[in-house]
């Protein structure tokens, strides 16, 4: 049976990003210093095997071996990307989603790297294409964006129009809650109902058992 | 069989398909290494896609390197192995690189000197037949792409067997033989057809990458190699086959 090398290119390619990510920090790489030689190991439910990354000169090495790490994390991608705001730390790791073995400091100072990591796109791609291509490139996918978004929006409000007077597939909030609500009335009727029954109920049966004793005097 | 035909086929290897005198082929393949010596890394990521770089961390991954590991890059060519493992052994650890060829290891001291790498690696012109160490030395050794290279192969195991530490292993990541027939047969192809004219055209050297597709096909197969391995006196050999079996991973330990 072959291997599959995906782990290696996802290894790879987060490397890749990461450095250069890091390459063009507005703050440089002196957050980096804190965790030289260190490993903080990620395990995503989502993905079977381990993610490490260990700062080395300056640099960030990834690889798939965690046996190693200073600090080892047990996560869905989801919580992941939460955790780039270092407060929530606390509050995830009290919800079950977050499970970290050995030093947390480790976890925090990456976060805060993620948390201050901060990049003139701009400037980046005006180093390359021009300071004029740049300015209009950036006008052009705000553009876009906005359109997008709109467009986006619109389709949105568009595909609930239709679903919900068009096609009737679907009912609208306070539909929703007016049923709920005459759910919540006939519940009620309902209990008070059986309040009313089982006396009778009880009753019922004792007469039943005082007639048959009757009979078999 | 006489004698003299049994004398002739113990001194005799292979170089490609052709069979030579084994005091031949160190030369012959001297001869190609330092031809392509200055196209190689071009070269590999031209003929593999670039996935060459994934083999190798897998080999890597398999290694389970640690700090203050002291490694032996055989046959480690360019250096893409030892650069690696030089930053995962940290200050405390050691990676020796050695190859049999002076054009190939002053490649791969130029590139890794080029990217900072000088604090724990050493250079050592070595033959993997008669290796310069002491007894017990490395924690891992790796040979990557560098096996089939050598003459005699089962001396080269015995000699890296001699030079592991005890509970060390020894990584060999070589082409191999294709799992499906049909991948065999597009990669045969491509190595007779499309290979040699590609190191034509880019290392002006299409002969030598003519050699390269032949003595992989003249390369022991996953379960020989393993059995070499096992010979040489490395115990819980195995071996993950890679892209299809195109490239085999075999480890083994010393105990």
């Amino acid at each position: 049976m072959s291997a599959l090398l995906h782990p290696q290119l996802l290894c790879s390619g987060l490397e890749k990003l990461t450095n250069v990510a890091l390459s063009l920090n507005l703050h440089g790489k002196k957050s980096l210093d804190k965790l030289e030689q260190k490993t903080l190991s990620i395990h995503l439910q989502e993905i079977g095997f381990p993610l490490s990354f260990t700062v080395i000169a300056q640099k960030v090495l990834v690889n798939t071996f965690a046996e190693h790490a200073d600090c080892t994390i047990n996560t869905s991608i989801k919580t992941l990307l939460l955790l780039k705001k270092e407060q929530q730390l606390t509050e995830l790791i009290k919800q079950d989603k977050l499970d970290i073995l050995g030093d947390i400091k480790v976890a925090q100072q990456f976060a805060h790297i993620a948390e201050t990591l901060d990049i003139d796109w701009q400037s980046e791609l005006a180093k390359h294409i021009g300071d004029i291509p740049t300015y209009k490139l950036t006008r052009a996918s705000h553009y876009f964006t906005k359109k997008l978004k709109f467009a986006s929006e619109q389709i949105q409000a568009d595909a609930s129009e239709w679903l919900v007077h068009e096609k009737r597939l679907v009912v609208t909030n306070s539909q929703i809650s007016i049923f709920n609500q005459q759910v919540n009335d006939v519940s009620k009727q309902v209990e008070l109902l059986i309040n009313k029954v089982e006396p009778l109920l009880d009753k019922h049966a004792e007469l039943s058992s005082k007639i048959l004793k009757d009979h078999c005097e | 069989m006489s004698t003299q035909d049994q004398n002739h086929q113990n001194n005799s290897t292979h170089f490609g398909y052709q069979t030579v005198d084994k005091s031949e082929k160190e030369s012959k393949v001297a001869g190609v290494f330092h031809s392509v010596a200055a196209q190689y890394d071009v070269m590999n990521d031209l003929m593999s896609f670039g996935i060459h770089r994934l083999w190798k961390r897998f080999t890597i991954d398999a290694s389970g390197v640690r700090p203050g590991n002291k490694v032996l890059d055989l046959a480690g060519g360019t250096g893409d192995l030892t650069a690696k493992f030089s930053q995962l052994v940290g200050h405390e650890g050691k990676v020796i690189l050695a190859d049999i060829n002076s054009s190939m290891l002053n490649v791969g001291r130029d590139k890794l000197r080029d990217k900072g790498l000088v604090q724990n690696i050493e250079y050592v012109q070595a033959n993997a037949q008669y290796l310069p160490f002491e007894d017990n030395t490395f924690d891992i050794v790796t040979i990557a792409f560098g096996l089939r290279n050598v003459t005699d192969k089962d001396m080269a195991l015995r000699s890296i067997y001699r030079v592991l530490k005890p509970g060390g292993r020894l990584l060999v990541l070589e082409f191999s033989k294709p799992e499906h027939d049909l991948i065999n047969k597009a990669y045969d192809f491509y190595s007779f057809n499309i290979l040699p004219k590609i190191g034509e055209l880019v290392a002006k050297d299409g002969d030598s990458y003519q050699y390269l597709a032949e003595s992989i096909r003249m390369h022991p197969d996953q379960e020989t190699l393993k059995d070499m391995m096992d010979n040489a006196g490395f115990e819980q050999s195995t071996y993950k086959n890679l892209t299809g079996g195109v490239v085999a991973l075999h480890k083994g330990y010393k105990f």
